[in-house]
Order: structure tokens, then C-alpha cells, then sequence
């Protein structure tokens, strides 16, 4: 059961998406995100949905993968699309019924509003689908970076460190989760039947020994980590180091071709 | 009486990932009554995976578990009931503790069969006595324990259920010598006063040597020796090919052996090794 939680989302693959440096990736898909909003008509918002599907293709990530991430905001989805639909009372009435009235200018918005979250969805999902959890650690400490001018450096790699620790360690929780279920199951214990107050119930068995093991093993991880002069980010070097290639300078450039193609037809339309 | 019967056991874990291995590939054996099996294979041959499948914790991919003469599976929603027939004490089982006293941690196991009232007092407070837990332990926090204190209280846990048929998965592992000693005086207890049958995984073949009846050898998911102690460990080449060994007292004889002392070849145990060397220098005397 436990099998089912991928870790991250990362697909393995040599694309281009790929090989680009993932703080490159993360601003590049903030702007394409801000300019997917900023499309007011219908043809810059196709010009964008055409853009982003280019981009899905060339990550070389199985067009199956992304629906299945689809498939999660489903209900956001629909409910989004039906508030819409009622919202506007301009445009022709298609249908009428007590006081609520759908117009064409109704349809319109929740077309268009559903195509902008799913473009923004896939968007996203390329950059979780081409990059490690650890590359998107390094990256955000790496753009978080500035931020020691005002006093934070030290915050900035701590909350780094952290996220990279707790990226580490959830493959080893699951795991031991799996043993501890085991050993409750072999007990008799039942996890598997009942309602609900009777599986939260059957939970304390399990994460009781679950949360004294992640206890102890993170005296150990400190322990070691002191062992081995830890003492923070000052002066700490990299053995992978990001650096800017002439791939980043071309995906910056198809991306700002992009950008100027949405305002060209948001202007000229 | 045959009690636990495993026929053409295959398991392959994770179906679809292409790394396809079989972790236990169509083995087959059975258990009388009694018994006491000793389980050894290197790292990775399977032994953990074979032992799930008999207390259900595993379904096979592929043959069947029977338990006196029924498949376990037979009804799968009833698979629960198998858990208290055969028990399975984990590796480091100490991790597996949760209670607020060591009382109510034994008393887990028992009352999830629907054991309840002076019934669960008996069996917890006749268990503790069998594996030396001392009264004044019963309302301490588990967590309060000692490494082997734990381990202990853990272990009776799953004896607290009384089944016909306990297997240990490397019940001494991590333990100091007194430690290893405690827990096998412990199982030993255990069957004289239950005449359970008891199966042990262990990397230890001093230890198979002194306690097993028969040894079973898993070498890369395949079952390659299932025999009376005497007929596993007379096979040292064979052993070794496979990353195991005989135990230590066997190879020091096996040497004397080879540099021309007269002394037996079948000695596996530190005690049988003593008194095969008394012989020895009773014929010396006499001589």
C-alpha cells in the first residue's frame, strides 16, 4: 500500500528540460506562469496552451504522466469552471431557469478560466517531472542567495538543510513504516477493517514506534553530522556546483520568445 | 504430524518494475510438530521474505502455504486468524514497542486474538514468568528499558499469543554476548514449557549448531539444503561457495583432523567438542 507514494515526482530522461539548470527552470517557469496570466483573449491564451504543449513534448516525459496529475484537480476544476458559468449576465442567454441565467459571456469565462489553471498545472509539473528534489533544494537556496546582504544567510542554507534532510529521509520512513505495520500485523493487530474511528485507533501502534524511531534517528543523523565539523553553510563548498551553460541561454531565449508572441496578440487583438 | 508444509513458494516483489528477481523461487519443505529448524543463508537469499509468507504477512506469487494440512490462504478474509497460530518475532522487534507499560505491550497481541479478562492476566503474567520478566518490570514504560530488556519484552509479546508454531527473524542480532545468550536460554524456555515448534533465522552457526534439529540453507531465493545439523555443516565446501560457514569448533577440528590427530569429524558444538577431546587423551593415557 505504502508502494503507491512515489517519491517526488521525477521522471527520468536526458531532454534538453532536463539537462537545464534548475534555477534557470524555476524563474523561467514563475514568468511563464505570470505571462500565462497576463493572456486577456482567447488567441494569446491558445498561442500559450500551444507553448506549454511544446514545452511537454520536448521534457520527453510520457504525456500519461502529466494527465494523471490532471486527474488530482479534477473536483478544483469543475468547480471553478461552474462558478463561472454563473457569474457573468453579460452576453446572449443560452439558458434560464428561476433567477439564474447561463450567457455565452458565462461559458466564455469558464472555458477560459479552466484552460488558464490546467495550462498553469502543467506548466509547474514540467519543472517537478525534470528536476530532482534535491536539484530544486540546491536551486532555491542558490536564487534564495541574496537574501544574506540583509542579515538571513545562515537561515537560508538551515532551511535548505532542512528540506534536503527531510527529502533524504522519507524513502527510510517508509520503509520502516512497512516493517512496523509488519510486526503490529504479525501481533494480529488490524489495520486493515473497521470505521473510522477504529483505523485512526489502530494508527497508534504504528505511529508511536514510528515517531520514537524518527526521534532517535535524528539525535544520530546530529550526532554525525557534529561528528563531521557540521557547523552550518559558512565556508561549506559543493561537490555538484550549478553553472550556466549555453542550454540555459537557449531556453531563456525560446522562453522569451513565448512571452513577446502573448503580449504581441494580447495587444494587437 | 506435519504442521506448516510449503509447496513451490515463488514471491517476486514489484511485478512491474523491470528489475524482475524472484526473492524466493519455488521452494518446498515441511515441519513436524516440535521441530526446531534453524534457517541460514547470506544476506539477501531470501529467508526474510520465505518466513513472511508462513504467518500470511506475504501472499505468494506463485504455490501455497499450508498450515496442518490447510492453505492460509484458503479464505483470504480470515487470513488474520494464521497470526496467532504462527508467530513471527521480527529483526530488532524492540522497535516495535508502543504501549505506556510493558504489561499492556504484551498484553497487545493477545487481546487482538479477543483474549480479555482473568484469561489475558494469566497468559501475560504466565509468559513473564517463563522468559524471567520480574513483576516489578510490568508497570515501568517500555521505553524506560534497557536494549535487552526491550528486546525481551518484545519477544514475549508474541509468545503471549501462544502459537503452535514461532519463528525468530535474527533474534540476537546487535546484542551483546550475555545479550544473545539470554534470548536463546529464553527460546528454550519457551518450547519446554510449550513444546511449540520453533523456526530461527540466524547468522550464527554456533548457535544453529547447539539449538536446531534440522537446518534449512537458502542460497539466492532457492531452498539448497534442507537436512539434519550433521548433514549441513559435513558439507564446509559447499557452504562456503554460498558465503556461510561451519561453525568455529568444526573448522579448528577439521584442521586438527588434516594435521594427523585422531578425532572425530561430526563435532559442531563447544560441548561436543570437549568431550570428543577427553576421549582423546584417555586413549592417550592408555596407550
Amino acid at each position: 500500500m505504502l508502494n503507491d507514494i512515489t517519491f517526488g515526482q521525477y521522471y527520468e530522461s536526458r531532454s534538453p528540460i532536463h539537462r537545464t539548470d534548475p534555477r534557470v527552470k524555476i524563474v523561467l517557469t514563475f514568468i511563464l506562469i505570470v505571462f500565462i496570466f497576463l493572456s486577456n483573449n482567447i488567441y494569446a491564451l491558445i498561442f500559450s496552451a500551444l507553448s506549454v504543449l511544446a514545452v511537454l513534448l520536448v521534457s520527453r516525459v510520457p504525456l500519461k504522466m502529466y494527465l494523471k496529475n490532471m486527474k488530482a484537480i479534477l473536483p478544483i476544476l469543475i468547480f471553478t469552471a461552474v462558478i463561472n458559468l454563473f457569474y457573468s449576465s453579460k452576453g446572449t442567454v443560452l439558458l434560464s431557469f428561476w433567477k439564474i441565467s447561463i450567457t455565452t459571456a458565462g461559458v466564455y469565462r469558464a472555458v477560459f478560466t479552466s484552460l488558464r489553471i490546467i495550462l498553469l498545472i502543467l506548466i509547474s509539473s514540467v519543472l517537478t517531472y525534470t528536476t530532482t528534489p534535491n536539484d530544486l533544494t540546491d536551486a532555491i537556496e542558490s536564487l534564495c542567495s541574496p537574501l544574506k546582504y540583509i542579515g538571513l544567510k545562515s537561515a537560508v542554507h538551515t532551511l535548505a538543510m532542512m528540506m534536503t534532510i527531510a527529502l533524504r529521509f522519507i524513502p527510510t520512513l517508509i520503509e520502516e513504516a512497512e516493517k512496523i505495520m509488519n510486526a503490529q500485523k504479525a501481533r494480529g493487530a488490524d489495520i486493515e477493517s473497521g470505521n473510522l474511528i477504529e483505523r485512526v485507533k489502530a494508527l497508534v501502534p504504528i505511529l508511536i514506534p514510528l515517531l520514537m524511531s524518527s526521534v532517535r534517528r535524528a539525535y544520530e543523523l546530529a550526532e554525525a553530522m557534529e561528528c563531521r565539523c557540521y557547523n552550518g553553510g559558512e565556508g561549506k563548498t559543493r561537490m555538484k556546483r550549478m553553472k550556466l551553460s549555453v542550454i540555459d541561454l537557449r531556453m531563456s531565449i525560446y522562453s522569451a520568445i513565448l512571452c513577446a508572441g502573448i503580449i504581441l496578440l494580447n495587444v494587437l487583438i | 504430524m506435519t504442521i506448516l508444509e510449503v509447496k513451490g513458494l515463488t514471491h517476486t516483489y514489484s511485478e512491474s518494475s523491470a528489475a524482475v528477481t524472484d526473492a524466493v523461487n519455488d521452494v518446498s519443505f515441511g515441519i513436524e510438530k516440535g521441530e526446531i529448524i534453524g534457517i541460514i543463508g547470506h544476506t539477501g537469499s531470501g529467508k526474510s521474505t520465505l518466513v513472511q509468507h508462513l504467518n500470511g504477512l506475504l501472499k505468494p506469487t506463485a504455490g501455497t502455504v499450508l498450515f496442518k494440512d490447510e492453505d492460509i490462504w484458503k479464505n483470504p478474509k480470515e487470513i488474520r486468524k494464521i497470526r496467532s497460530k504462527v508467530g513471527l518475532v521480527f529483526q530488532y522487534p524492540e522497535y516495535q514497542l508502543f504501549e505506556e507499560t510493558v504489561y499492556a505491550d504484551i498484553a497487545f497481541g493477545p487481546k487482538n486474538m479477543g483474549v480479555s479478562g482473568d484469561e489475558l492476566d494469566g497468559r501475560v503474567r504466565e509468559i513473564c514468568n517463563i522468559i524471567g520478566i520480574k513483576d516489578e518490570y510490568l508497570e515501568k514504560s517500555p521505553f524506560d528499558l534497557s536494549g535487552g530488556e526491550k528486546r525481551r519484552v518484545a519477544i514475549a509479546g508474541v509468545m503471549a499469543m501462544k502459537p503452535e508454531v514461532i519463528v525468530f527473524d535474527e533474534p540476537t542480532a546487535g546484542l551483546d554476548p550475555r545479550g544473545r545468550e539470554d534470548v536463546m536460554n529464553i527460546i528454550k524456555n519457551y518450547r519446554e514449557a510449550s513444546d511449540a515448534t520453533v523456526i530461527i533465522i540466524s547468522h550464527s552457526m554456533e548457535d544453529m549448531a547447539a539449538l536446531a534439529d534440522k537446518i534449512l540453507v537458502m542460497n539466492k531465493g532457492k531452498l539448497e539444503l534442507f537436512d539434519t545439523v550433521e548433514n549441513v555443516f559435513s558439507q564446509g565446501e559447499r557452504l562456503r561457495a554460498m558465503g556461510l560457514n561451519v561453525p568455529i569448533v568444526t573448522r579448528i577440528f577439521a584442521e586438527l583432523i588434516r594435521r594427523g590427530i585422531n578425532l572425530p569429524e561430526n563435532v559442531f558444538t563447544v560441548e561436543a567438542a570437549v568431550e570428543a577431546l577427553k576421549k582423546l587423551k584417555e586413549e592417550d593415557g592408555n596407550a
